[in-house]
């Protein structure tokens, strides 16, 4: 899929700085940094900050995981785990080397990938499920307290949209097997036909493209 | 460095690979600042990624959260030092200051790791009194958690490790840290009924109790301490009935001198 007219527009504005690209949020900056002292104060044992913590990032945590295994139980469980995880490591989180958000996804994702892998055996499990979630997003749009985190929530998943487009189809294609059905490098490979290192340079080109879209700061 | 291990900064930074892989990658990665400096933005990359879908966290789930962090105890922070070979507790675990642990690790594969022969105490062993309760690692979890101690330990730049002589066991021990890990292969089963415990010797010659552990049937077993080093002697391996003892009940099997 090639990018379309409005996003043409939209990343030919001049992009110096992160706050001033397309993809920029209102506040986000702010956000960003009251998150990561709130998981550094986690780290000391504060658990009201850890509370603050759960309540900024348990539905993005709970999504990724639903996205990744499906099964709303073991969604429930993998989130569980990740957020108690998040507790017990914070006092390792070190916010000059990246985001809280993004400390918290790696969790989130390598617990969701592990738990998707030990239940290969029954991966026509996977297939059996129908719509994605849908329960829980009307549950979302039922909580008048969300209404601020679902407008946050909508402009981070137009963000993934818009830069799943930006990616060539076999890159799209790549990233959706592995980001977010947890195939590894050689699955790719084999599942696709092609060398393992066409497989792993084009997850890296992926992941390149997807960066400097999002003008992702290095 | 390896060519083929710096090719897999993407999959990495996307989970796709294998315990194997990730490990290579991440000792790669200690010693690769150009490697360091991209994953920091494709992991924030990755981490956009997951934002493609939120769904309200389920209603129970938050006050399960927090009745399970009440009950869940903290790793401690990583100093300078520690932070330099790893970057965050999920991040690299550069093994570069412990090969010969890695080459352990290469000799098996993750589902070699012993489930029910892993011992664990988190807690200071002075703290309960002397005796760690052994931990059973039923929870593959905790398992997984307690391999990145590990290697935490076996990465620290004062990482010192000794033959424990009993297989191919050897001892990790980092002052710094304040742990020892003991982990090997080829290790001998104790006699049925009976477990092996660890015990640190104290320079006075008092005896502290530590985790008890199993091998598992290839042998394989890993296991840690936390004890403030100053004031250890040696560390020794006795036989004990399940469960363990406070005080040594038979000769050690093992004894190395630190």
């Amino acid at each position: 899929m090639s990018a379309n007219g409005s996003e043409r527009r939209l990343r030919a504005v001049p992009a110096d700085r992160a706050d001033a690209t397309p993809d920029a949020h209102p506040g986000a900056r702010t956000d960003a940094d009251a998150l990561a002292d709130l998981l550094v104060r986690t780290g000391r044992g504060d658990q009201a900050a850890f509370e603050r913590v759960y309540d900024a990032l348990a539905g993005t945590v709970h999504g990724l995981a639903l996205r990744i295994v499906r099964d709303p139980q073991l969604a429930e469980d993998v989130a569980q785990e990740a957020l108690v995880e998040v507790w017990r490591a914070a006092a390792r989180y070190r916010p000059e080397h990246g985001s809280a958000r993004a400390w918290v996804l790696t969790i989130t994702h390598r617990r969701a990938v592990d738990r998707v892998r030990s239940e290969q055996a029954h991966a026509d499990r996977l297939m059996n499920h129908g719509p994605r979630h849908a329960v829980a997003a009307a549950e979302q749009l039922d909580r008048p307290d969300d209404v601020v985190d679902a407008m946050d929530a909508q402009w981070r998943a137009a963000r993934v949209r818009k830069g799943l487009e930006a990616l060539t189809p076999l890159q799209r294609e790549a990233l959706e097997l592995t980001y977010y059905k947890g195939y590894t490098n050689r699955q790719l490979a084999e599942s696709l036909g092609i060398p393992l290192g066409t497989a792993k340079a084009r997850i890296r080109d992926a992941m390149i493209r997807l960066r400097d879209h999002w003008e992702v700061a290095r | 460095m390896n060519e083929n291990v710096h090719s897999l900064i993407g999959a990495y930074a996307v989970d796709a690979v294998t315990p194997d892989e990730r490990a290579d990658f991440e000792a790669h990665l200690s010693a690769c600042e150009d490697c360091t400096a991209e994953l920091a933005g494709l992991r924030e990359t990755a981490a956009m990624l997951g934002e493609a879908d939120v769904a309200a966290a389920p209603a129970g789930l938050r006050a399960s959260v927090l009745e399970e962090i009440g009950r869940t105890a903290q790793l401690p922070p990583l100093t300078e030092d520690d932070a330099a070979v790893a970057r965050d507790a999920e991040g690299p675990v550069p093994l570069e200051a412990a090969r010969e642990a890695r080459q352990d690790r290469h000799a098996r594969t993750r589902r070699g790791w012993p489930r029910l022969a892993v011992a664990a105490a988190v807690a200071s062993v002075l703290a309960v009194g002397g005796l760690v309760g052994s931990t059973l690692m039923a929870d593959r979890d905790d398992q997984l958690a307690l391999e990145k101690d590990v290697m935490m330990v076996t990465s620290a730049p004062d990482a010192k490790s000794m033959d424990l002589g009993l297989g191919t066991a050897h001892l990790v021990v980092s002052e710094r840290m304040s742990t020892v890990v003991a982990m090997g292969d080829d290790c001998p089963h104790p006699k049925d009924g009976m477990a092996y415990q660890l015990w640190l010797v104290m320079d006075d010659g008092s005896k502290e109790a530590g985790p008890t552990f199993m091998p598992d049937a290839d042998g394989t077993f890993m296991t840690m301490v936390h004890m403030d080093m100053e004031g250890v002697a040696a560390v020794a391996v006795t036989e004990e009935p399940m469960g363990g003892s406070t005080e040594p009940t038979s000769t050690e099997v093992a004894v190395v001198e630190l």
